[in-house]
């Protein structure tokens, strides 16, 4: 078909090449991305759609009976008497733990970005929990917080009657709070010194010899120039905070009553312990949702609320 | 390519023959592998489990039957995940609570014909009120293997301590009611003679499984539903009475120890405990001190006794049911129940004599498996159970919350709690 | 803030950082002291902070009732293949992502991101069954596939991605000039340099797996095949109550070589983790 000619194409090959270098990266692409992809694929998405499938079915496990009702599950999601009540300690719960986690994780890194002695022995100390196995923290904190534990004596040495920490619904919510707090604030103890070590010292020079007192110095110049860091470690504590079950189930069991009973402790009642596998499944469709949309949420906010971004 | 020819044939014969052979060796063996979940990890009692599917290998050899212990606390939630998985075992052990649950959904294969084909079996012995929660319409679904009494374990060192009359002093003066026993502890739990010990602790009960407080509710002749399951009976005034007793025990008597205290009856820090005889193995050899065993105090209703059962099942899901159901005849046959009872009391009328009992519960006296055993199985009612328990525990035991505090409303509570479970009672 | 701090300031900084640090440190005191106490005395009332009376059985226990060496084993083993799979899955797709112009790239990431949000509570029913189908219950496959390719493995190509976004262009242009191909490219220039993300990813890889609760309960169901975290809820008597003290022992062994080991690698792992340049 090709004429001979001088710049002319050789025979057989076609007018360009198929594979262009961009081309040839793309499949370097997908190829580099294809473990991940096709795992994420089978072991999320796929369960991801089980699920869904489940929930618009009532699965009797012991009568083995398997049988579809359409929307019938999310009609009782919608009736719930529950649900209201699990949702407001879930939103409690999340909201307390990330203000407590992040505040203290930056009060950490401030004080322990200081040119002290020993330093590091500190952020070791601080960091240890991180590493600690969750069960056996758990575990600890259990007997730390019985009645005749250890906080409370070490209370009483002050004089002060501690309360039943884990009896009372305000105090079991204060007291999961904190031991999951406490666990891993260690970690972005340490995402905040890392960015915080990344801040220019000339900046907070010039702030100085500006006039500008420590405060302003803070508010001005450190947290703007953290914030992509304060973003991600935010939405990686929000989405996690969502996730917390074990120290619920080991500490609380979601009482007393149902006030330490957030989503996912409910969601694993209904399911494993009641053996509403079909509704079990619909709760867990909405604390998919619920995260999704969070995250989604802070990941737009990003353009408002970050000050730098590559 | 002659090499590869003569490689090809070869590969297609033997792709043919295996199967064969090994067709041929299975049909020889057939082998079958059952599996029962269990809650105990005990190793003695594993030891005579193991012994006995050893006897049972003897006549079925191609038959070996493995037990797996699920942990005691989750145990009726990992079975059941397991049957959700797909990986139901063939036999499972079920908790007298959970039992109109697994009898009523068609999960278990019924065992009555291959019981009373087994040789020997004698299915008749066993009473009609200890299977009575185990069968559905004339069918037995599950054999009730262990049948165990409530009682009060006492240690005498630690009354007397407190300068408080005894169990056996109280018995002797046939004043063995609640009203003395939370005297008692009260004495002890004061803290005043002697500090840092509990009175009387329902043991297995944690304010958890409030289901265990029946052991005290019963001589009050309150039930926590009616007989058929289908009415909330809370609010009665014999369950607002027990409440009331109890809460005034726990927070103004300090007889019992309150929510997140940690006492242990057999590391001697207690006078009193109740719980199930088996427990007897936990009395402490270095350290010992000196205990008793006395059936529960009389109530306002009158005497009365409190049994918890443990049954076995065969998952009509497993492929070799008849199989296993065979080994649950064998393994629950008269002379294998009589090597049970060591450590399951069984509920068979020819082994609840005081020979048999005396072999199997060393620890105790004559009297005391008299009084405590021996009657107990005789006239106790079994621990409150329905269909949908799980759920049914749990909403009760949140709801209970609001009555283990200082100041309580207890009849309002379980008001709120029939509201709660009145519909869950009716499915 | 890095000005110089008076003598009085440094007092009430070791004073502050000192009180702060008791709930960090005292539950695991807590855990290492009641490991050898006897029983009763754990709960004794007021609570001993250092052992009054020794019982140095509970150690020997630990290891007389469960498979305790093979358990440490099976923790080991499995997190350290999960922690070099997730290396390489992650880095080669965060290295992609970052760096490679491939259609539909961004909403690839959206998609994988969405295994950041599941909890594994969500989809574990699922999985179950699809590993029963697979003949691999009761095997350490599940704990070790789900990690490296499923949803715990998105986070480290998370960081990953981060990492390599920040480094210049121009190192792999220069590369490119010269010939090389794209997985040359990264095998020889961006992996390199990628050893302090590495680093922090490998680290929380490892700690993940080593911490793993849940999976375990519901995929595994012999002694013998048990994870550490798993073990130590079995410490109980015959009746199920938890043996308190013995419990706390294998805790103690679990959390302390760990411990040891992230004292002598502090510095890396502080560094690696500032070094991911979290920057948006």
């Amino acid at each position: 078909m090709a004429v001979a000619q001088d710049n002319a194409i050789p025979e057989g090959r076609s007018s360009s090449p198929f594979w262009t270098v961009a081309r040839r990266d793309s499949l370097g692409g997908f190829l580099f991305i294809a473990p991940q992809l096709i795992g994420i694929t089978i072991f999320v998405l796929i369960p991801l759609g089980l699920v869904f499938w489940y929930s618009l079915h009532e699965w009797n496990v012991l009568a083995n009976t398997f049988t579809y009702t359409g929307t019938q599950n999310y009609q009782m999601l919608i009736e719930d008497p529950n649900l209201p009540q699990v949702l407001g300690s879930t939103a409690i719960f999340s909201a307390g733990l990330v203000v407590l986690n992040l505040s203290l994780a930056l009060l950490l890194a401030v004080l322990l970005n200081q040119r002290l002695a020993g330093i590091t022995v500190f952020r070791t100390l601080f960091f240890s929990p991180v590493v600690v196995s969750l069960v056996a923290w758990t575990i600890v904190w259990g007997f730390l917080l019985q009645k005749n534990g250890g906080i409370n004596g070490m209370l009483q040495l002050f004089g002060i009657e501690g309360p039943n920490w884990l009896r009372g619904e305000t105090t079991a919510m204060i007291s999961v709070i904190v031991v999951q707090v406490f666990k891993n604030v260690g970690l972005n103890m340490i995402l905040f010194l890392a960015a915080l070590q990344g801040v220019p010292n000339e900046l907070y020079e010039a702030a100085r010899i500006d006039g500008a007192p420590r405060f302003k110095q803070f508010r001005r110049i450190t947290l703007p120039l953290i914030s992509p860091t304060i973003l991600l470690t935010s939405i990686i504590t929000i989405a996690g905070s969502l996730q917390v079950f074990a120290q619920i189930a080991v500490l609380t069991q979601g009482g007393p009553g149902l006030s330490t009973t957030v989503l996912v402790y409910y969601l694993y009642q209904q399911a494993f312990q009641f053996h509403f596998f079909g509704y079990g499944s619909t709760l867990s469709i909405l604390l998919f949702l619920i995260v999704a949309v969070l995250t989604f949420a802070q990941w737009q906010l990003r353009k408002r609320i970050v000050f730098y971004e590559s | 390519m002659n090499k590869n020819k003569t490689l090809k044939s070869v590969l297609a014969a033997l792709a043919l023959t295996v199967p064969l052979a090994c067709s041929g060796i299975a049909k020889a063996e057939d082998a079958i592998n059952l599996r029962m979940t269990i809650w105990s990890a005990a190793e003695a009692h594993l030891k005579l489990f193991n012994e006995i599917a050893a006897d049972f290998k003897k006549d079925h050899p191609n038959v070996t039957v493995t037990f797996e212990s699920l942990p005691f606390d989750t145990y009726t939630t990992a079975l059941t995940t397991q049957i959700a998985g797909g990986n139901a075992p063939d036999m499972a052990w079920v908790f007298e609570t959970a039992a109109y649950d697994f009898v009523n959904s068609g999960a278990l294969y019924p065992l009555t014909d291959t019981l009373k084909a087994a040789p020997g079996y004698n299915l008749d012995e066993v009473s009609a009120t200890a299977t009575e929660r185990w069968q559905k319409d004339g069918t037995l679904y599950a054999y009730p293997f262990s049948t165990s009494p409530f009682a009060v374990f006492v240690n005498n060192d630690v009354i007397k301590a407190a300068g408080a009359k005894t169990p056996a002093e109280l018995i002797a003066a046939g004043e063995w009611t609640w009203d003395n026993a939370i005297a008692t502890a009260s004495a002890v739990g004061q803290g005043g003679k002697v500090p840092g010990k509990g009175g009387l602790i329902v043991r297995d009960f944690n304010y958890q499984s409030w289901q265990n407080l029946a052991s005290i509710w019963n001589g009050f002749g309150a039930a926590p539903w009616s007989a058929d399951g289908k009415t909330c009976m809370m609010t009665e005034k014999p369950m607002v009475d027990a409440l009331t007793f109890i809460h005034d025990a726990i927070f103004n008597k300090k007889a019992i120890p309150g929510p997140g205290e940690n006492v242990d009856f057999f590391a001697g820090n207690a006078a009193m405990t109740i719980t199930q005889i088996s427990r007897a193995s936990l009395l402490p050899k270095d350290k010992p001190f000196s205990w008793d065993l006395v059936p529960l105090p009389k109530g306002p209703a009158g005497d009365y006794a409190l049994i918890g059962q443990a049954g076995i099942g065969v998952m009509q899901s497993g492929k070799n049911a008849k199989t296993a159901a065979e080994f649950v005849a064998y393994m629950t046959n008269p002379e294998n129940s009589a090597k049970l009872s060591r450590f399951f009391p069984s509920a068979r009328k020819s082994l609840l004599n005081a020979e048999v009992l005396k072999k199997t519960n060393p620890l105790l006296s004559q009297e005391q498996i008299d009084k405590v055993v021996i009657a107990g199985i005789a006239t106790g009612k079994v621990i409150p159970g329905h269909t949908g328990f799980a759920q049914i525990q749990q909403t009760v035991r949140s709801g209970l919350d609001a009555i283990w505090r200082p100041d309580a409303d207890v009849a309002g509570t379980l008001q709120t709690i029939c509201g709660q479970i009145g519909p869950l009672l009716k499915r | 803030m890095k000005a110089e701090i008076s003598p009085r300031m440094k007092v009430i900084l070791y004073g502050l950082m000192c009180v702060l640090l008791i709930p960090f440190v005292f539950p695991t005191w807590w855990m290492v002291t009641s490991s050898v106490k006897p029983i009763s005395d754990i709960f004794a009332f007021p609570p001993q902070l250092l052992p009054q009376s020794y019982d140095w059985t509970t150690y020997s226990k630990v290891f007389e009732l469960q498979p305790f060496v093979k358990q440490y084993w099976n923790s080991a083993y499995i997190a350290a293949i999960v922690t070099i799979g997730t290396m390489i899955v992650s880095s080669m797709a965060g290295y992609a992502f970052a760096r490679i112009k491939f259609p539909f790239a961004n909403t690839i990431f959206m998609i994988v991101l969405l295994g950041l949000l599941i909890p594994s509570e969500v989809t574990i029913v699922p999985l179950f069954q699809m590993f029963l189908k697979a003949g691999m219950v009761n095997t350490h496959w599940p704990l070790v596939l789900v990690p490296i390719f499923g949803a715990p493995s998105v986070f480290a190509t998370f960081v990953m991605r981060q990492f390599f976004v920040t480094l210049p262009v121009e190192l792999e242009e220069a590369a490119r000039v010269d010939g090389l191909g794209r997985f040359k490219i990264f095998r020889k220039i961006a992996l390199p340099l990628a050893r302090p993300a590495l680093a922090s990813v490998a680290i929380f890889t490892f700690l993940h797996s080593w911490n793993l609760y849940l999976e375990p309960i519901v995929f595994l169901s012999s002694a013998d095949k048990f994870t550490l975290p798993q073990a130590l809820t079995q410490y109980t008597d015959a009746y199920g109550g938890p043996m308190w003290n013995i419990q706390l022992a294998a805790a103690t062994l679990t959390a302390l070589p760990v411990l040891i080991v992230f004292i002598i690698a502090q510095k890396q792992f502080v560094e690696g983790l500032a070094h991911t340049g979290l920057k948006g």
